[in-house]
């Protein structure tokens, strides 16, 4: 596990899933493994960018935000990782 | 031709960002495409004569990265490398700039010659997008053309610019990272001098920071010394930064991604929303986005199933009358029976099957162009996690539905092998077009529209149910949806139908030749008489267990071959479509049932045997006729106590 920054440790900092739809969020960090903050990374998904929650699903479901001005679709769980600073 | 006149291309970037359909404007080929990232799983040849040249054109697979972390990438990446193209076509997403723009940089470290294919300047115009061309092409230093794949413009332009660029030698500009990381670059590309890899000392250097396995490997071997001190290096950069070196890089990059979109790139304000944007915010709204899965994918299976009907019924009353003028014309013997057979076979095939296919393919291509298929994958996506697997399994069953072979070959964008496996298993289950054909042509004819949709719930349901084991029975960590989401366009009937022709071409060319020879075989069993000793020695099954007429049994045996073939010759071996003279409503269930489940067809078996190994195959393909034999018996049993 690498924690990037050390989440948690700012004020106002949630995780991507506490957004409501239409919020926006700078990153602060990315908390999982190597390989999937890499993944993340190459998608645009890295601290110091703005972020915005789309949409939700229902019951957890995955959610849809704009990063790096495109769409992109993330599971509940990995969205629970992100960490943002509300706009 | 002489060597200078032959110019190879490479057509990299990321998923969904056009290359196969520009590769299929320049060569003429028809690689699928459709609006969703990962259609294109292997890479694709073709030749193109322009100017007096001869240029290859390869089509790559979409990555997003050259950083190997998946198999893929490795290949793609390898591939960019060998071929020692003359040119990389990087195409760009114009709509998705500064996202695509994380490839590129990437990319322009490799110090190959790049051209930059600006692709959907229409779709970014629509959106209010617009990209300084000159500023873009200032800053990267290479050439930027404006393309619009889909419509064929700005395609010329690429490659009388690649031809160029052949003869000659570009200036290059390095984007440079931040300082620690740039002395630690130029430190390790100078203990790197010399070393035996066909690539740019700087780009192994950036590799070995960014922990590339390959690299890493084959530095280790080459020159340990530089390993070594990009160990102790990459210690620096974390101290300094605090997370991973790969990260510190790619964090970098991103970073100057975003700063080249925001000096190029302007977006209107205040604009109207669009008819697609809107449908957008219904077809993925909480609720009325399921709502409107069930209508669309509802409306389809209708669609299909009325449009079908009247065709085919249409087709019979042309054929009716084609029997008794053969046997007018040439007689009733031996050989002119096992003609007629060989013609009714393929009568039945276009009667039964075309009807049903034609129209599934035009609307199944049509909301895969449309960009829907990804919105089902993100409605489902928590569904698919209670079977160990995420939405993006959905793209492979929506593509199985037409056809199970490409739905298992697409299993391929799950990124595990556990993944991968589970999705093709379930993939197998999925009723394709061909099995639809028995469905709606048997059950929703004969016993009615509802039975047939209830076989397809029932089929949903019992894919649930074999997804949660499987992933009970294959432990391993569930990996979590990451999906670009495309935008809705305006799907484009040429390709629809152009895709449709692909795959009727097949059904031409391959089921055609299949049904004659099956037909003339169990015409000719037949009029030997040898056909209640064949159908006798599976009666067991068929008439005993199953409760259908004894013939079923060498139907299914032909339905390996291809499983619409069991109602075909069903059909040719009766001489009549008027099914329910010899079926009654409970035996045409069973046998759609048995139909459904039973044996993937020859093509999946042998993808599933290419994919996974024979062994796993073999399991499989036994696994599901036996478990398909028991299913249908227990139907029909109940069918028996509630159907009377």
């Amino acid at each position: 596990m690498h924690h990037r920054h050390g989440a948690g440790d700012r004020r106002g900092c949630i995780n991507l899933t506490g957004l409501d739809d239409g919020q926006s969020g700078i990153i602060v960090s990315v908390m999982g493994g190597e390989m999937l903050t890499k993944r993340l990374a190459d998608l645009g998904i890295t601290p110091g960018k703005e972020l915005k929650l789309i949409r939700k699903t229902l019951f957890s479901g995955p959610v849809q935000v704009e990063v790096a001005g495109s769409k992109l679709v993330i599971g509940w769980g990995l969205a629970s990782k992100i960490m943002v600073e509300v706009k | 031709m002489r060597d200078d006149n032959k110019i190879n291309i490479v057509l990299a970037g990321q998923g969904n960002s056009g290359k196969s359909t520009i590769f299929n404007y320049l060569t003429g080929l028809h690689q699928h495409i459709g609006n969703w990232a990962g259609k294109t799983i292997e890479k694709a040849e073709g030749t193109l004569f322009y100017r007096d040249h001869m240029v290859d054109v390869l089509d790559l697979p979409g990555i997003y990265s050259l950083t190997t972390v998946s198999e893929e990438e490795l290949i793609s990446r390898s591939y960019i490398i060998k071929q020692n193209p003359d040119c990389v076509i990087n195409v760009v997403d114009s709509t998705n700039l500064e996202r695509s723009l994380i490839f590129t940089l990437q990319l322009l470290e490799l110090e190959r010659p790049v051209i930059i294919a600006l692709n959907m300047t229409d779709l970014a115009k629509r959106k209010g997008i617009t990209v300084d061309v000159k500023k873009l092409q200032k800053i990267l230093n290479v050439p930027v053309i404006p393309t619009i794949a889909s419509r064929g413009s700005g395609l010329t332009r690429l490659v009388d610019k690649a031809i160029d660029l052949k003869t000659g030698k570009p200036e290059r500009t390095i984007h440079k990272y931040g300082k620690e990381i740039e002395q630690g670059i130029e430190k390790l590309s100078d203990q790197l001098k010399g070393i035996d890899l066909p690539y740019p000392l700087r780009w192994i250097a950036i590799k070995l920071l960014e922990k590339d396995s390959d690299i890493t490997a084959r530095v280790s071997e080459l020159k340990p010394r530089a390993l070594e001190s990009s160990l102790r290096i990459m210690e620096e950069l974390e101290e300094i930064h605090g997370h991973d070196s790969p990260l510190v890089i790619a964090d970098e990059r991103s970073l100057l991604a975003s700063r080249i979109t925001r000096e190029t790139v302007r977006i209107a304000k205040d604009r109207e929303l669009s008819l697609n944007e809107r449908l957008e915010v219904l077809t993925t709204h909480k609720v009325t986005g399921y709502l409107f899965m069930i209508l669309i994918l509802g409306g389809m299976f209708l669609a299909v199933f009325s449009f079908g009907n009247r065709l085919s019924e249409w087709l019979d009353s042309i054929f009716s009358g084609w029997h008794d003028l053969w046997e007018a014309a040439v007689g009733t013997s031996f050989w002119p029976a096992l003609g007629w057979s060989a013609i009714e076979s393929v009568l039945a095939l276009i009667q039964i099957a075309f009807p049903y296919i034609l129209p599934f393919y035009i609307l199944l291509y049509l909301l895969e162009d449309w960009g829907y298929i990804a919105r089902i994958s993100f409605l489902m996506d928590k569904l698919m996690h209670k079977m160990g697997i995420h939405g993006k399994a959905c793209i492979s069953f929506i593509i199985g539905l037409g056809c199970n072979v490409p739905g298992c070959l697409s299993c391929r964008i799950m990124e595990s092998k556990r993944e991968r496996f589970i999705t093709a298993v379930l993939v197998t289950l999925v009723p394709c077009s061909a099995v639809s054909v028995i469905v709606f042509g048997l059950v929703g004819k004969y016993v009615g529209l509802l039975w047939a949709l209830g076989l397809y719930i029932f089929a949903t349901v019992l894919i649930f149910i074999v997804g949660k084991i499987s992933s009970k029975l294959m432990i391993g960590e569930p990996v979590e949806l990451i999906m670009p989401m495309p935008d809705y366009k305006t799907p484009n009937i040429k390709t629809i139908f152009s895709q449709t022709w692909d795959s009727l071409k097949e059904f031409i060319y391959i089921a055609a030749p299949i049904v004659i020879v099956s037909g003339v075989v169990i015409q000719g069993i037949n009029l030997a008489g040898w056909m209640p000793a064949i159908a006798s020695v599976m009666s067991p099954v068929t008439v005993n267990w199953l409760g259908l007429p004894a013939v079923t049994g060498i139907l299914l045996i032909f339905g390996i071959l291809r499983k619409e073939l069991i109602l075909v010759m069903l059909a040719a071996y009766l001489g009549t479509t008027d099914f329910n003279e010899v079926l009654t409503s409970q035996q045409m269930i069973t046998l759609a049932v048995v139909s459904m489940f039973y044996v993937p067809c020859v093509a999946t078996i042998s993808v599933l045997w290419k994919e996974y190994g024979w062994k796993k195959a073999l399991v499989i393909t036994l696994a599901e006729t036996a478990f398909a034999i028991v299913l249908a018996g227990l139907v029909k049993r109940g069918l028996d106590v509630f159907m009377v």
